[in-house]
């Protein structure tokens, strides 16, 4: 799979990518808050350096250089467990130098990124605080969050706010699907990076994910057939 | 030295030959490989445990801001601030027995369990609005959810035992389908940014604009 995505990489091929909603969203989100002259809420999770914390710094990437262009204010809460706090910094790194990069390095403060607690529902209680009191436009909650995002999703609904979420496990989709406006979806998140750049290569890499997914749906029936006429050839070769 | 830190193809680089450190071991023996990551990881806890430091002082400065200000809501900042001040004081007379348990037991652990029960409000609100029969689809996710939920509350599920196959047959089949489906996505997605990250073709991670790059 590594060496697709580095072939997809080095080609450049310009592949057709189905469009994300709640991709697309956020330029309308961010765009709408600074139309209401409301500040964007924007959160990459309460988790270390997984995955799902690195998508969502490349979405609060996305979205600072989208505040920095707007004039809107970003606010980007911090903290929720030990292992954030390492993310803290790069994240601070990460806005600062998208303000600096649009030109608007006076604009950036770091007031903006507050630390709420290392607790969780300390933290949350910072996060649904500041929102009931800024009541921004939009709220855009990604990389790893527990059980606290559906405080997040509902209050951001209560005031108002255009939501867009990502849910990193699936109990957590499941109800993030019924309380926000556009949620992510799987692969979604860590693909977002490569959907919102303009760079054709890293755009192809996503085709690789649209190939595996459909390699997967292939295995699974060749399975169900296999295993339904009694053959558990597949079931074997899944299970080492 | 900064200037040198600070080059952003040298961030790149550091990162793919730290993870390589770490990666590696799985699949080769190499005794010095296995040392070398195990430092490696020592290291990061220990970096780890100074950012705890920045955070504190960061939370410092901007209570200090409201405070000096006197914004709205400044006196919960001040309050804040003695608070943090106290149970770094108490920490440091045993984080095992003493006054920082009994903040711990007494006050921050009844807090955090009644904001989780708040959740259930959350998620009744959020039930009310979102199952509404407006399509067939809101139909079918109406009409499962009454089951699931029928059968998991303890008078109904008691007295009303047909809920009962019917809310595990969607539990153990459209649900956990559903949910592999969403771990094999998941995987996949993670394993192609995993590939872009090392490729030093995701820089915002790093901070790092592509401008810059």
């Amino acid at each position: 799979m590594a060496a697709l995505v580095y072939y997809y990489i080095k080609t450049k091929k310009v592949v057709h990518i189905r469009r994300v909603p709640g991709l697309d969203a956020i330029e309308e989100a961010v765009g709408r808050s600074a139309e209401m002259g409301k500040p964007v809420i924007c959160s990459f999770g309460i988790g270390g350096f997984t995955y799902w914390t690195l998508a969502g710094l490349a979405i609060l990437s996305h979205v600072a250089h989208l505040t920095a262009k707007t004039g809107s204010r970003l606010i980007v809460p911090t903290g929720g467990g030990d292992q954030a706090l390492i993310v803290r910094p790069v994240a601070e790194e990460i806005v600062k130098t998208a303000y600096t990069m649009e030109g608007v390095e006076d604009q950036y403060t770091p007031d903006d990124l507050p630390f709420y607690s290392g607790q969780q529902y300390a933290y949350i209680g910072g996060y649904v605080g500041v929102m009931q009191r800024v009541r921004p436009g939009s709220v855009i909650m990604t990389g790893s969050h527990a059980s606290e995002a559906m405080n997040i999703a509902e209050t951001s609904n209560t005031v108002g706010a255009i939501t867009i979420t990502s849910g990193s496990y699936i109990s957590n989709v499941a109800a993030l699907a019924c309380a926000s406006d556009y949620i992510l979806i799987g692969e979604e998140a860590p693909a977002a990076g490569a959907y919102l750049s303009d760079d054709p290569a890293q755009r192809a890499s996503i085709r690789v994910q649209d190939l595996f997914k459909w390699l997967a749906i292939a295995v699974m029936i060749l399975g169900l057939a296999a295993r339904s006429l009694g053959n558990d050839l597949m079931l074997r070769l899944l299970a080492t | 030295m900064a200037e040198i830190l600070k080059n952003k193809q040298l961030q790149i680089i550091v990162m793919a030959l730290s993870f390589l450190f770490v990666f590696l071991p799985y699949f080769l023996n190499v005794p010095q490989l296995n040392t070398a990551s195990t430092k490696l990881v020592t290291i990061c806890s220990i970096v780890t445990a100074f950012t705890v430091a920045l955070a504190v002082i960061a939370q410092f400065r901007r209570g200090m801001n409201i405070i000096n200000r006197r914004s709205r809501g400044w006196y919960f900042k001040a309050y804040m601030l003695v608070t943090l001040v106290l149970m770094l004081g108490f920490s440091l007379m045993g984080r095992d027995s003493g006054p920082y348990q009994w903040v711990m037991f007494a006050v921050v652990n009844p807090l955090s369990s009644v904001n989780y029960g708040i959740l259930a409000f959350y998620m009744a609100s959020t039930a009310a609005r979102a199952f509404r029969a407006r399509n067939t689809k809101a139909l079918m996710l109406l009409v499962s959810g009454f089951i699931v939920l029928m059968y998991q509350a303890p008078l109904t599920g008691a007295y009303f035992t047909g809920f009962e196959p019917i809310s595990i047959y969607l539990g153990s089949t459209f649900s956990m389908a559903a949910g592999r489906m969403f771990l094999i996505s998941v995987t996949v997605g993670a394993i192609v940014f995993g590939v872009r990250v090392i490729l030093g073709k995701e820089p915002s991670v790093l901070g790092i604009s592509k401008e810059e790059k």
